[in-house]
């Protein structure tokens, strides 16, 4: 993140006003996958060989972690090196929630910070616990409202039939044998509830990677008797944006990204969040 | 053929003080192997499938190291930046750094070192949408982000071999090119300014199934010869692939208009030498061996002080009841006749081959045995200086086949990664990463944390990780 940003961010945390403060945390919390609060140690510093200390490093020993990955292994008493957005801002002895995205990884782990709140001292830590579980939770709506909004096509139904897509073959390119092949598969939806460009009773195809390729290994895969709620585009990847249902044409729709695939339950947050303004 | 195993000479064996005793011996421990799990500490919940793994190194600084797999950034799916493993202690330790610009992960990759440290140059296969991407860092240490030198789309494989000329560094980049024109998609990308500029230089000159099969492999000599091996895919039915396994040969590093035609076939008088003709790919992209995929294991090596001397291998389907076999074969004559099978490999894959400056031929694989229930994963580097006459052999891992489960394919990768420095063969390999002596014969080093004795993976707070695939470097000493 760039530095004048960070600035911004924590001026604006460090204002009045809790709806001012919650917007700027949840743009920290969205550039950020470790959150913690700790108590930076030295300046100028490093706590692992691999990173060179400079006057933008310091060290931060965990006070309580917020929030990270599952493979980091990052535990309360844990030394970690921070360079920080701004060469200064951080003196020893100060405690903060830093917020944080991953740099180097090694012995210890060496973040790049995205901001940092200070908050009160010391740092309540069920507070910065909740109040980041709340960023998270605004930063999470706001991706997947982002989603529905780009979507064609939002429907809460179950997958009726698996087949092999056949894709209208492009004139000036042939088929390729490649191990990184999508191996198109066509799902047939049941539409059980029309959330959004659809209603129930519609059949909807959806076209998937059946293959178990790397390329592919992020993509939602469907099975028959599959519920769920289903954010779907309009098919711009194949290359072939028609299928057929019963001998109709009908548009071939995708569901490329994680959270294009939802459960039938998200249903109700989903509506919730088409309506929110 | 049949080879007459070596059996590990006395000097070098650790084991041997026990010999006269009756009682049951470890496999053999040779003196100065080093294996070494490359999850870092500080990543010990890491749960992925860390597939494909390949090495680079440099001559003039034996400290400084990058490794890669199929790793993804630890901060998710959404990170704009993917990772490599480097190290700067020779392969002691490793450490992970976000330098990639392929968001999470890459979908292919593999590098090789520019002349000067730390320069070093990839190839990959961006996420999302796989164009190619030929980057370039100076210096492999830093956090910034490899720097695109060139793109395109619809190309497989990357596979990088570098070689210094004075103060310029000649990349070449091995890929299948699926928009070269009739279906002669084996192309090697050329450099030799750096990586600034890359003219494409499509290699088969033969009528083809309608493109090559994805492996496009070079290797390059000190005096600037290089040779590139491809499947020459000549018609294919069902799953299986009928092809032609072809070796070209430039003499003067790729650099005139019309590069890789030093090397002609008698049969037809076209470039490109036919090793071998007709043979057998199954072409599976399922689990098929050991949770493997099979279909383009290729791999070439040339002697680097003698660039007569040169090695393939390759693997296909003899069709006497295996799945896949491995076929090794050497030329001394700069490509222009080939022996037959030096090693005949009966389900094995991810072939990989060096040649060390004292002509010792050194060959890593990963190889299924045992029965269908209990069958293992076996990881060996076998060294010869007779042309596979004699060799030795080392199991550098012995791990279960059927777990963990995979969780996308290459299980364990496509290929793996070789290459020799000094008095030392330096590899990487991926392997089920269950912390048990038995499983690595050498010894091993984790740097996550473990617990030998219940066979345990921890995370940072103590509690059990499940078992994944680990990339593990090793390095064995060269046969003197």
């Amino acid at each position: 993140m760039h530095t004048r940003s960070a600035m911004l961010l924590a001026v604006a945390l460090s204002c009045p006003g809790a709806a001012v403060a919650q917007m700027s945390r949840a743009a920290l919390v969205k550039q950020s996958d470790i959150i913690f609060i700790g108590t930076v140690t030295h300046v100028g510093a490093v706590a692992v060989p691999e990173v060179p200390p400079s006057d933008r490093t310091v060290v931060v020993r965990v006070d309580q972690v917020l929030e990270k990955p599952a493979p980091v292994a990052l535990t309360a008493g844990d030394s970690v090196t921070v360079e920080t957005a701004r060469a200064g801002s951080l003196k020893a002895g100060i405690q903060a929630t830093f917020y944080t995205t991953g740099w180097i990884f090694g012995r210890g782990v060496a973040v790049r910070e995205v901001g940092h709140e200070p908050g009160q001292s010391p740092v309540v830590a069920a507070d910065a616990r909740e109040a980041v579980a709340r960023a998270r939770a605004l930063v999470n709506d706001a991706d997947l409202k982002a989603h529905i909004q780009r979507a064609a096509m939002v429907v809460a139904g179950r997958v009726e039939q698996v087949r092999p897509a056949e894709l209208a073959a492009a004139p000036t390119r042939p088929k390729r044998i490649t191990e990184h092949d999508p191996d198109w598969q066509e799902a047939i939806i049941q539409v059980e509830d029309g959330i959004k460009g659809a209603q129930a009773g519609e059949q909807v195809v959806v076209r998937f990677p059946g293959s178990p390729d790397v390329a592919w290994v992020g993509a939602p895969k469907f099975a028959v008797g599959q519920e769920g709620t289903f954010l779907l585009h309009k098919d711009s990847t194949t290359g072939s944006p028609l299928s057929v249902i019963a001998g109709r044409s009908v548009p071939a729709y995708t569901a490329l990204h994680k959270v294009d695939v939802l459960s039938k339950q998200d249903a109700t947050r989903v509506r919730s969040l088409i309506r929110k303004p | 053929m049949r080879a007459r195993v070596i059996a590990v000479g006395v000097a070098l064996c650790v084991a041997c003080k026990a010999s006269e005793r009756e009682v049951p011996k470890p496999p053999a421990k040779l003196v100065g192997v080093r294996v070494v799990d490359l999850i870092p500490l500080s990543l010990s919940g890491e749960t992925w499938q860390d597939a494909e793994p390949f090495l680079a190194l440099y001559t003039s600084n034996p400290r400084l190291m990058a490794a890669s797999a199929f790793t993804p950034n630890p901060g998710g799916s959404a990170s704009a930046t993917a990772p490599i493993f480097v190290s700067d202690d020779g392969g002691d330790s490793w450490t992970l750094r976000n330098t990639l610009p392929s968001q999470s992960m890459t979908a292919d990759i593999t590098h090789a070192v520019g002349g000067t440290p730390p320069v070093l140059y990839a190839g990959i296969m961006k996420v999302p949408d796989f164009p190619l991407n030929e980057l370039k860092a100076n210096d492999f240490l830093s956090p910034a982000t490899m720097t695109l030198q060139a793109f395109r789309a619809d190309i497989d494989q990357p596979f990088v071999r570098t070689t210094a000329v004075g103060n310029a560094d000649r990349v070449y980049v091995g890929l299948n090119d699926f928009d070269a024109p009739d279906g002669r998609t084996a192309t090697v990308d050329v450099s030799l300014d750096g990586g600034t500029t890359y003219a494409s230089r499509r290699i088969e000159t033969r009528t083809t199934a309608g493109q090559n099969g994805p492996s496009i492999r070079p290797a390059v000599a000190q005096d600037h010869t290089v040779y590139v091996a491809y499947f020459g895919w000549r018609s294919n039915a069902g799953a299986d692939v009928t092809s032609d396994v072809v070796v070209v040969r430039d003499d003067s590093g790729a650099t005139g208009a019309t590069p890789f035609r030093d090397l002609v076939d008698p049969s037809d008088h076209l470039p490109g030498r036919l090793v071998a003709t007709g043979v057998t790919i199954p072409w599976s992209n399922a689990p098929t061996l050991g949770q493997e995929r099979i279909g383009s294991t290729l791999s070439i090596a040339v002697d680097a002080l003698h660039s007569d001397n040169v090695y393939l291998a390759w693997a296909d389907r003899v069709g006497t009841g295996d799945i896949y076999t491995v076929h090794v074969r050497r030329s001394t004559d700069r490509g222009a006749t080939w022996s037959s099978d030096l090693r005949t490999l009966t389900n094995a894959t991810d072939a990989s081959l060096a040649v060390s400056t004292n002509g010792t031929v050194g060959l890593l694989y990963q190889q299924v045995t045992g029965p269908a229930g209990a069958s293992r994963w076996v990881t060996r580097l076998e060294q010869s200086r007779d042309g596979f006459a004699t060799h030795q052999d080392v199991v550098l891992a012995t791990v279960p086949a059927t777990t963990p489960p995979f969780q996308f394919l290459p299980y364990i990768g496509d290929y793996n990664g070789l290459l020799t420095r000094g008095n030392q063969f330096l590899g990487i390999f991926s392997a089920n990463n269950t912390p048990d002596s038995a499983n690595f014969p050498q010894g091993v080093v984790y740097q996550r944390r473990v617990d030998f004795p219940t066979h345990r993976l921890l995370d940072g707070s103590g509690a059990p990780v499940a078992v994944s695939i680990d990339p593990f470097f090793f390095s064995v000493p060269v046969l003197p």
